[in-house]
């Protein structure tokens, strides 16, 4: 098998002290400045009044009490459930008892609500914006420069991606452009960014992109959840529920259990 | 024990380094050869260079299962996974119980997470606390 | 000894508190101080560790504990730094100084004032709400310290360790029911939490002493049963097999009466061979224990030294009754 020799191109040693580097440092800098921005423009928790805070406490209790009745005699799980589903049918835990009934308020109008796309749309800008201006002016001014070469061989595959805005159709798919690099350092800066930030940062993108796309969890308490169907549902799950308790037979356990060990 | 699993993981990696050493050597010389036998026939020469002898082969697979086996046996003393084994084990031997070989006690090391159900740091009554630290001071 | 300081200081003895505080100048001294806010140094420090704070609140209560107000003031002034004064656990640190400050019951009021203030402007404030309770306990208003604590669960059923005050609290006042009442919404909570249970226990047992109520069949069973739920959720449990060999003596000496409603509710005490068993049980185990513990061995010493004095002394007097 005839061996091709391999491919050497001339390249001025000043590529890579006015692009290679350029490029990297840039990419860097606007991670860190991408992670202090979004600091800064993170708004603080929400401050949850009173009632709400009830609304979701309460209801959070009544699940607790459903999921947790073996732990409670059977008396006094009789006591509780009566008592609870009492409590959610009459909607006694509801934010406002009067909006009974009433669809739930359209999310775009209540400030709450707005609250939080705002926070999702700032996000979304932080990592828009200066992508398309790093983009930008790398086209502008690095375009069709080949920058470095890889040290370790690949296949012809990778040639669209290592060589975008190189149209050489010959050229060793080792062989890289600037456009290229700029890809692999907006992808590969993640563990960068962990060291120079902690692992929780706000800079890498590719972190941002995957919680985007996970699937949202279903928010409980969100706004346009009608908080007073959830409570109808938690009391007929209460009422329906089969107890039984921890403390039945519980003698007869203990003495198997030490007597099996 | 750990001596003994320390001297089992470092013996294993001698071995692998010798192994390593050797298949470079067998390299080496191979290459040699070959350059010094060029007028030899080409199906011979690959035949020669492809192979490598049994020996360092067999030599690296007992490394590697050996190097195992000592790091197996150093790791730490498995945690009880069931509740009442590990609850237990909290109220009877105390920190002594999440202390490792070295001696330090285990970081996320708690103690009785429900303590804090009868401690209630939250709802600490501060000078109670102090009266009854002062009365200590005055019967020392 | 750091292991120590990353829990709450409530429950340790003064011997510990006091070595805890000794330590607290060393580790102000070698801790960071303020972590700066400025991101060209925090690129070279040291990352801040959640824990490091929890060292600092720990270090702060058992210096002013011990007295060091001096040591708790520089902790404070640290979180105070970090996180500012308007975070809710700073404002009850805050409260807890000035509390700890105060020499007349005057002061108190004022700082009881405070308190009050900065709930009238967020009463959901929960570290400060939490406060007041324990202010106003310590203060002796017991009617209006339940007020508050009930208060506080209306609007958040959900925090155990307000349920345990509450029911320490009227523990402290001889209302066994209720205070069985919080515990058990503790469980609820927490359902696994073995001291819960084995305090239950020892709630029903105090309450029949007290003869408050007259179904105590009902509530020997109970607390059988709570004790038995203890030690099953926690091998070895000291304070469980305790409660148990007590509940078990008492139910072989004086059986109560059979009562129809223990039995509809299932919670009447087990037949005789049973509580022989479990009798016998206990007092294997509590022999183990207290040998164990005296003789030294590894991994037998986390035990109470108070409560092993207990359970032998429990053990000879029951064994001299039955030798009579």
């Amino acid at each position: 098998m005839a061996q091709l020799p391999p491919q050497t191109i001339q390249r001025d040693p000043q590529l890579f002290y006015w692009i290679l580097f350029p490029i990297t440092v840039v990419m860097i800098l606007t991670g860190i400045l991408r992670h202090y921005a979004s600091v800064l423009m993170a708004s603080p928790p929400k401050k949850v009044d009173q009632p709400s805070l009830k609304e979701q406490r309460s209801l959070m209790h009544g699940v607790a009490v459903r999921s947790n009745s073996h732990a409670l005699s059977a008396p006094s799980f009789k006591a509780r459930r009566e008592f609870l589903t009492t409590a959610f049918e009459s909607g006694a835990y509801l934010k406002d008892p009067e909006r009974r009934g009433q669809p739930p308020a359209n999310p775009m109008t209540d400030p709450g609500a707005m609250d939080g796309m705002m926070g999702m749309m700032k996000n979304n800008m932080a990592m828009m914006v200066p992508n398309t201006l790093i983009m930008s002016w790398i086209n502008t001014f690095f375009s069709g420069f080949v920058i470095l070469k890889l040290p370790f061989p690949i296949t012809i595959k990778f040639k669209s991606m290592l060589q975008a805005g190189v149209a050489t159709k010959e050229m060793d798919p080792r062989w890289m452009s600037s456009i290229s690099w700029y890809f692999l350092c907006y992808f590969g800066l993640q563990f960068v960014f962990n060291f120079l930030l902690g692992s929780d940062n706000a800079a890498s993108q590719m972190a941002q992109q995957m919680q985007g796309m996970a699937p949202q969890a279903p928010n409980m308490f969100g706004p346009g959840v009608d908080a007073d169907k959830q409570f109808q549902a938690e009391a007929e799950n209460l009422a329906v529920i089969k107890h039984y308790s921890v403390l039945d037979d519980v003698e007869q356990r203990l003495l198997e259990g030490i007597k099996t060990r | 024990m750990t001596w003994f699993s320390k001297s089992t993981t470092t013996f294993g990696f001698l071995l692998l380094a010798h192994a390593c050493y050797s298949a470079y050597e067998h390299s080496a010389l191979q290459s040699h050869r070959a350059a010094s036998l060029s007028s030899l026939s080409a199906t011979q020469q690959q035949a020669a260079s492809s192979s490598l002898p049994l020996d360092i082969s067999l030599e690296t697979i007992v490394a590697t299962v050996i190097i195992t086996l000592g790091l197996v046996l150093n790791t730490a003393k498995l945690r009880p996974i069931q509740w009442r084994v590990w609850a237990g084990q909290i109220e009877r031997a105390g920190e002594e119980g999440a202390r490792s070989s070295s001696g330090e006690v285990d970081k996320d090391y708690v103690g009785n997470p429900f303590k804090l159900l009868e401690s209630r740091p939250g709802f600490v009554d501060i000078r109670k606390q102090r009266k009854e630290f002062a009365e200590w001071v005055k019967q020392q | 000894m750091t292991s120590s300081l990353l829990r709450p200081p409530g429950h340790l003895s003064p011997a510990t508190a006091l070595q805890l505080s000794q330590q607290a100048p060393n580790i102000i001294k070698n801790s960071p101080g303020a972590v700066t806010a400025s991101a060209f140094s925090s690129l070279f420090s040291a990352p801040e560790t959640p824990e490091l704070w929890t060292i600092y609140e720990n270090l702060l209560l058992s210096c002013l504990r011990t007295g060091d107000e001096e040591s708790a003031h520089l902790c404070l002034g640290r979180l105070v730094n970090r996180f500012g004064d308007d975070n809710e656990r700073v404002m009850a640190l805050i409260g807890i100084m000035k509390e700890a400050d105060a020499t007349d019951d005057a002061t108190l009021e004022v700082v009881l004032k405070e308190y009050e203030a900065l709930l009238q402007e967020n009463p959901t404030n929960t570290p400060i709400v939490k406060r007041r309770v324990a202010l106003l306990r310590s203060l002796g208003r017991i009617p209006d310290a339940v007020t508050a604590l009930t208060g506080l669960l209306d609007f958040s059923p959900t925090d155990s360790e307000a349920w345990s005050e509450l029911s320490d609290i009227y523990f402290s006042q001889g209302m066994y029911g209720q205070a069985i009442y919080a515990l058990e919404e503790v469980l609820v909570l927490q359902p696994n939490a073995w001291n819960i249970h084995a305090r239950i226990g020892e709630l029903l047992l105090m309450s029949i002493k007290s003869g408050d109520q007259n179904d105590s069949a009902k509530q020997l069973g109970e607390a059988l049963k709570r004790f038995c739920r203890s030690i099953e959720l926690c091998d070895d449990y000291l304070r469980g097999y305790y409660g148990l060999k007590i509940t078990t003596t008492q139910l072989l000496e004086d059986p109560p009466k059979p009562s129809k409603q223990a039995e509809s509710d299932g919670l009447s005490p087990p037949n005789l061979p049973t509580l022989q068993k479990l009798d016998g049980l206990a007092t294997e185990k509590l022999g183990e224990i207290t040998r164990r513990f005296t003789a030294g061995e590894r991994g037998w010493q986390g035990f109470d030294e108070a409560e092993i004095v207990a359970a032998r002394e429990l053990l000879e007097k029951s064994s001299s009754t039955t030798v009579r």
